[in-house]
């Protein structure tokens, strides 16, 4: 499902971020990215949904080139992508429902199927019947499984997620993880950054180890 | 709609395309009543850009109609006085006679209208302050006038007419002011291409007024940008609220325009109308007509779609994901 062949990134200010990386995911796989701060974790997440562009090598998603994929045709791939990222909040001038719903808004579907899929997306999270919610009246978990609804909303093949338990305590941070696991059981490909070693070697996954822009260790 | 293509397959997402031709146009119906509710909650922002594009369509078209009622056919007596004929025998004679059928038959007037002495007389003190001056005399010092409308629009034209009648038998003068009337004809071709040219500044200005005032919303929504290009929200997708916002900007603007506009020409008619009636013309300022209307909002919609596809394309472009 995902395919890194000597992938390299180099920052505009000439940073290298990334060398040489290479790996393959299988589809349906559960996997953690580890590693220190500045490891290059966020780098490789962005570069799967076209944030980013390698300098050097190729990157396949789902078959694609998406190294040599033409920008009117990332919009396709990345609706095919859930994202948890770090730096990507809620819209605070919408409520919890249109937050949740802004995949299935862009995919076009019809409103009666947008609240059914809203509503057993919020519920998967344990948020059910927050939708009329405003973001800025939830806690900073309770924001943090919106974010995880809104990913997971348009059940997309592809799920990203970059640190998606910051904010959450121990039971929370378990149960949002095994969440994930479900979804890579009914044959999601997840793959996760993650600081939060202690819950990545209680769980049953693969593990990619990231140091310096460099793949450390399986 | 269909279920994502899970774990197989060369594509993350296969949508036919009926379905997309579906939701394509399930965006645009949202499009057109979301972005018109949006812009409604900001009514006094509204209403600012409604009221200086509203402005800028008005002025243009207010001179435009101001200009196309003098110059049209029908009217051009209030500028083209009939010529007066001033008689040396009374009106009642035998030549006054003579002139007037030969008037009436020449195929180079128009109308012709016989002031008796009398009329002239009666004409003259009904103008306020002169009563008392014509009741110094002891008889009507007026003569008789022909008021003679040439079927002539060139001033050359009229002038050799006016010259032919002044030959004439009975004839003590004719005024009329030919250089008046060319001066006049040359004011107004230069008049026309002024109101070219402002049509086309207010129409540049008010495709501005749009694209700033949707460059400053784009500003402020980045980050809804930014997140829904990121779930795969196309250029063009971003796009579409904001083709929708100019559109009602511009329709809005243009209806405010043709308020400003009929009001304009009300306020303005009783003043024509008097001046008018002292020419003995019926030359009034007519309101816009049904079509000219629907063409003025066609025309705001076009210049807020205009507005916003020049000024937003390239900038949205540039919001990216980080
Ligand atoms: N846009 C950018 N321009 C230049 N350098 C960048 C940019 N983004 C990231 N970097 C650098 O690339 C390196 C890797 O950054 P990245 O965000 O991928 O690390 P990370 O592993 O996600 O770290 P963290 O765990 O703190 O989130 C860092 O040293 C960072 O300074
Ligand atoms: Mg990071």
């Amino acid at each position: 499902m995902l395919v890194f062949d000597h992938v390299s990134k180099r920052y505009p200010n000439g940073y290298d971020a990334l060398s040489d990386v290479s790996f393959t995911v299988e589809a349906g796989a559960f996997v953690f990215l580890t590693g220190p701060s500045g490891a290059g974790k966020s780098t490789l997440l962005k570069m799967i949904n076209g944030v980013e562009r390698s300098s050097r090598g190729q990157v396949h998603v789902a078959g694609q080139n998406i190294s040599r994929l033409p920008a009117r045709k990332i919009p396709g791939l990345r609706q095919g992508i859930g994202v948890v990222f770090q730096n990507h909040q809620l819209l605070f001038d919408r409520r919890v429902y249109d937050n949740v719903a802004l995949p299935l808004f862009i995919a076009g579907m019809k409103p009666a199927e947008i609240g059914r899929r809203v509503r057993a997306a919020l519920s998967k999270v344990g948020l059910t019947g927050r939708e009329g919610d405003w973001p800025e009246t939830l806690s900073g978990g309770e924001q943090q499984r919106v974010g995880i609804a809104r990913a997971v909303v348009h059940r997309p093949p592809i799920l990203l997620a970059d640190e998606p338990t910051g904010n959450l305590d121990p039971d929370l941070s378990r149960e949002i993880m095994s969440l994930f696991l479900q979804f890579s059981q009914l044959g999601v490909t997840v793959l996760i950054a993650t600081h939060d070693l202690e819950l990545v070697e209680s769980m049953p996954a693969r593990r990619l180890q990231l140091q310096d822009g460099r793949i450390r260790a399986e | 709609m269909n279920e994502s293509a899970t774990g197989s397959g060369a594509h993350l997402r296969q949508i036919n395309r009926t379905d997309r031709l579906k939701a394509w146009s399930r965006h645009h119906r949202q499009l057109f009543r979301s972005t018109l509710i949006t812009l409604l909650n900001q009514p006094g922002a509204l209403l600012i850009t409604w009221l200086v594009i509203g402005i800028a369509l008005s002025l243009p078209i207010l001179l435009s109609l101001a200009l196309r009622e003098i110059s049209e056919a029908d009217t051009r007596q209030v500028i083209q006085p009939a010529m007066s004929v001033y008689l040396s025998v009374p009106s009642e004679s035998e030549t006054a006679q003579a002139l007037l059928k030969r008037l009436r038959a020449s195929s180079a007037v128009g109308e012709v209208r016989l002031i008796t002495e009398q009329a002239a007389l009666a004409e003259f003190s009904s103008l306020a302050g002169f009563g008392d001056v014509l009741n110094a005399f002891s008889e009507n010092p007026l003569p008789g006038i022909i008021e003679v409308v040439p079927r002539e629009r060139d001033g050359a034209g009229i002038k050799l007419l006016a010259q032919q009648i002044a030959g004439q038998d009975g004839v003590d003068q004719v005024s009329f002011d030919a250089a008046w009337l060319e001066r006049l004809s040359a004011i107004l071709g230069i008049l026309e291409r002024v109101l070219y040219a402002l049509g086309v500044l207010f129409s540049g200005a008010v495709i501005l007024i749009i694209g700033n005032t949707l460059r400053l919303t784009i500003e402020n929504q980045r980050g809804e940008i930014e997140i829904t290009k990121l779930f795969g929200g196309s250029d063009s997708f971003v796009q579409r609220p904001f083709i929708y916002r100019g559109f009602w900007l511009g329709f809005g603007g243009a209806l405010l325009a043709f308020f400003i506009i009929q009001s304009s020409l009300l306020y303005l008619s009783g003043p024509v109308e008097r001046l008018a009636q002292s020419y003995r013309s019926n030359f009034a300022l007519e309101a816009l007509n049904f079509g000219e209307s629907i063409g003025l909002f066609a025309l705001g919609a076009l210049l807020g779609i205009l507005g916003s596809w020049v000024s937003v394309w390239r900038y949205l472009k540039q919001i990216q994901p980080k």
